[in-house]
């Protein structure tokens, strides 16, 4: 699953769950799932490491 | 041409003028093409049959002599100064008194900005028609990139703009920057090189940079194959070629332009606090969601204990009104009503008397009233 996807069905639980329509037993189900994507999401940004790498320069042609 | 050669035992020597001779005649079966270049040194006078000139290539310097009969040359009238651009057509030529190679003209054609700007125009034309810088062929840039690819310069000040604006806005950013020719000849075919070596190392979006230069600077950033790897480039490409003002062909062709370092870095990675935080909005929406979920279905479960506890005695009530409803309809109903009303029931013996023929004059009838009744004697029937 990318961040995008992550994010995206995070935020379109937690918009399911502020809309009150939910029943008890869905909630709490939206609810572990959304908290499960959040640390999917700030797992993957902390996994990142923020590095600059040099491709090594292409044998001259011609 | 035959060259003959002296043998001097077993080493075969040429003249001069042979050597000249056989090279010469090698050069003529060389094609006919055209070059382009810089008119330097034009040496031009009446009592010469041919004109002189050097055509220096603004690239790298090279530099190669042409001649071109004067007729021809004059009959041209394009009062070439040092620097104009020219295409010239002609066929290498060796000069063979002195030994001196150059380029035979046989035509010449001023090639100037306009002429650079018509050809630009040709290919975007045709590019366009074949539907190269459609907008549905646009690919959106990934939210997060997990590394980013960076075709540059090798010093360039593009390079480090790139990564600052990057690497302030999202820290956690991995870059694999590909250096390669961004100026002269070479770059369009480096470029391109690069492309493919970033895909092949695996970048999820590409960001081409390069600073502002001369409209001639950027013209690898318009050449066909350049534009064509960069729509074929199988991850979105930004560009971020010279200035706002300048459209080099690739910008057309990249999935989004940027027109300066920063505006890549806005376009290539999320701003990471901004993104935090919306995360954290996000955590505690889960929660307050959750939280409203849980308060309504209590409120219905209230609500419908409430509604228990009322229950019974809305039945029993409603019972009561039921049953007062039919006692009234039943005493509307009853014989005892009637009477009330000031009806009387008259019966001859058991039978209740309906028709004057069902009795005799003189027989006894009994006579029931609302309150009590009496005795009577039929006087006559009707």
């Amino acid at each position: 699953m990318t961040f995008e996807e992550a994010q995206r069905e995070l935020e379109q639980i937690v918009q399911q769950l502020e809309s009150g329509r939910p029943g008890v037993e869905e909630a709490l189900a939206l609810a572990e799932r959304g908290e499960l994507l959040y640390r999917v999401c700030a797992a993957r940004l902390a996994a990142a490491e923020g590095k600059v790498e040099e491709l090594s320069r292409q044998p001259e042609t011609g | 041409m035959k060259v003959e050669a002296i043998e001097y035992g077993d080493r075969k020597v040429y003249s001069v003028g042979a050597f000249n001779r056989g090279v010469s005649s090698w050069l003529q079966r060389l094609p006919t093409v055209w070059v382009e270049g810089e008119v330097t040194e034009l040496r031009r006078s009446d009592r010469w049959a041919s004109v002189f000139f050097t055509l220096k290539d603004p690239q790298d310097g090279s530099c190669l002599g042409v001649s071109m009969a004067r007729g021809q040359f004059d009959a041209l009238r394009l009062e070439l100064v040092d620097g104009d651009r020219v295409h010239a057509y002609g066929r290498p030529e060796l000069f063979e008194a002195r030994g001196e190679f150059r380029l035979r003209a046989l035509s010449l054609e001023r090639f100037g900005l306009g002429d650079h700007l018509a050809a630009l125009e040709r290919l975007k034309t045709k590019l366009a028609a074949e539907g190269l810088f459609a907008a549905e062929r646009k690919r959106p840039l990934p939210l997060l990139p997990a590394r980013i690819g960076l075709v540059t310069g090798n010093d360039a000040a593009a390079k480090r703009d790139v990564l600052t604006a990057v690497t302030t806005r999202f820290p956690p950013a991995n870059v694999l920057v590909a250096e390669t020719y961004v100026q002269g000849p070479r770059a369009a075919g480096a470029v391109v090189e690069a492309l493919g070596a970033l895909c092949r190392e695996g970048v999820d979006v590409i960001v081409v940079a390069r600073g502002g230069g001369s409209f001639e600077d950027l013209l690898p950033f318009s050449d066909e194959r350049l534009v064509r790897a960069i729509a074929d480039c199988p991850v979105p490409v930004v560009s971020a070629v010279g200035h706002e003002q300048d459209t080099p062909l690739c910008d057309l062709a990249a999935d989004v332009r940027a027109s300066t370092p920063s505006v890549a870095g806005r376009l290539l990675v999320p701003d990471l606090v901004q993104l935090l935080e919306r995360l954290d909005r996000s955590r505690a929406g889960l929660e307050r969601g959750t939280r409203r979920s849980l308060e309504r279905e209590r409120r219905r479960l209230d609500g419908m204990h409430e509604r228990l506890g009322r229950a019974p005695r809305l039945l029993l009530e409603r019972r009561r009104a039921k049953l007062e409803q039919s006692a009234g309809r039943l005493r509307a109903l009853s014989p005892k009503g009637t009477l009330e009303r000031g009806y009387a029931i008259v019966r001859a013996g058991e039978q209740i008397v309906r028709s004057g023929g069902t009795v005799q004059p003189g027989e006894l009838v009994d006579v029931e009233l609302a309150e009590g009744g009496f005795g009577a004697r039929v006087e006559e029937t009707r």
